[in-house]
């Protein structure tokens, strides 16, 4: 019976992306991405039918299982791109270093600003990288991994948007430039943004976005002491 | 048959793909727990790939179609950590905005800071490139 309640949970979350993929592809809203519908709508049925979390994971976390895998098949476009980081090491060493820099510290120190406790102060710190890393990364910085990978989720939507307004003003000229400042700021998602305004800027962010991921799992246990 | 014969090969080579990714990736905890505990696997697991690939052992297009079908769909493997939120919802109660706002300035500070090193980074690349063009 338990394995069979988990199991519907599992199936219900499969369908449910599938479906709002579907729906996405055809009505390419950001609001309508299936993961703001989805959780969205799976938080409801639980709250309502008082299902506690442990019974919806009993089986999803196999889901969640292949956020590793994942993280592996990020080689594939470091190779592929191995002559672009030849090329530009320099810019995107610096683009990673400042964008993560200013990540950490901006966090913290806004989250002191608006007096935040310390449990969020230390989740809301890894919010600027992809969801993978920041799950690795939060509980080295002192977080929780689950609230961490939701800031990372309103970060990605926030930075999609913020970026290309700053990129209307912005004295910019490269887009080595354009696509570190999607890559650091709004890791995944404004990898996709990217994408699709200039395939070297998507390159770019997408190299930004996964060396960065890397650092910052190294450096969470030194930068936890730090901050 | 026939028909089906081509789209059924496509799909058990991606199936294979994606479990020489699992390998790959269940390699890598192994390493982190019992050899190098201060590298985690979401950084070795990447390592271990790229030697791979760069020594020729694999080829990328072994795994291209298997990577593309994990980071296209990874927005699923996400949802149930994003829904495990529920569990904080006393520690988040009458914080949603203070978090938006940090969010939001942050981003602001990120990308700014971000594009405006990286043209000052590329301006200085191309300096020393044609400083070195010039030596040679």
């Amino acid at each position: 019976m338990n394995i069979l309640s988990g199991l519907f949970w599992l199936a219900l979350t499969v369908l449910l992306y599938a479906g709002m993929r579907g729906l996405h592809q055809r009505f390419p809203r950001p609001w309508l991405s299936p993961l703001i519908v989805v959780p969205a709508i799976l938080m409801a049925v639980l709250l309502l039918a008082r299902v506690p979390y442990a019974a919806y994971n009993a089986q999803s976390h196999w889901l969640s299982a292949m956020l590793g895998p994942a993280t592996v098949a990020f080689a594939i476009p470091i190779h592929e791109y191995r002559h672009v980081i030849r090329r530009h090491w320099f810019p995107l060493v610096i683009g990673v270093v400042v964008g993560m820099g200013v990540a950490v510290f901006s966090t913290v120190w806004f989250c002191r600003l608006l007096g935040l406790p310390e449990a969020l102060e230390r989740s809301l710190s890894v919010r600027s990288i992809s969801t993978p890393f920041a799950i690795a990364a939060a509980p080295q910085m002192g977080g929780q991994a689950e609230l961490a990978a939701v800031f990372v989720v309103i970060t990605g939507l926030v930075g999609m948007v913020l970026g290309e307004w700053l990129l209307g003003w912005l004295p910019v000229r490269t887009s080595l430039a354009r696509g570190a400042l999607f890559g650091a700021g709004a890791h995944a998602v404004g990898t996709v943004t990217a994408h699709k305004r200039d395939t070297e800027e998507g390159v770019i962010s997408s190299l930004t976005m996964i060396i960065a991921g890397m650092l910052m799992v190294l450096l969470a246990p030194w930068l936890a002491a730090w901050v | 048959m026939a028909s089906l014969s081509p789209r059924l090969y496509r799909f058990a080579r991606l199936l294979l793909q994606i479990g020489a990714l699992i390998v790959i990736w269940l390699a890598a905890v192994q390493l982190s727990e019992h050899w190098l505990h201060s590298l985690p696997p979401t950084v070795s697991g990447i390592a271990i790939a790229l030697v791979l690939l760069g020594l020729g052992l694999v080829k990328r297009e072994w795994l291209t179609d298997g990577a593309t079908w994990l980071l296209r769909e990874m927005l699923l493997f996400f949802i149930p950590v994003v829904i495990a939120v529920l569990q904080y919802r006393e520690l988040l109660d009458g914080k949603l905005l203070a978090i938006f706002l940090v969010i939001i300035g942050s981003t602001a500070c990120v990308m700014i800071a971000t594009a405006l090193a990286v043209d000052l980074a590329w301006r200085i690349e191309e300096h020393f490139r044609h400083s070195d063009e010039k030596q040679s």
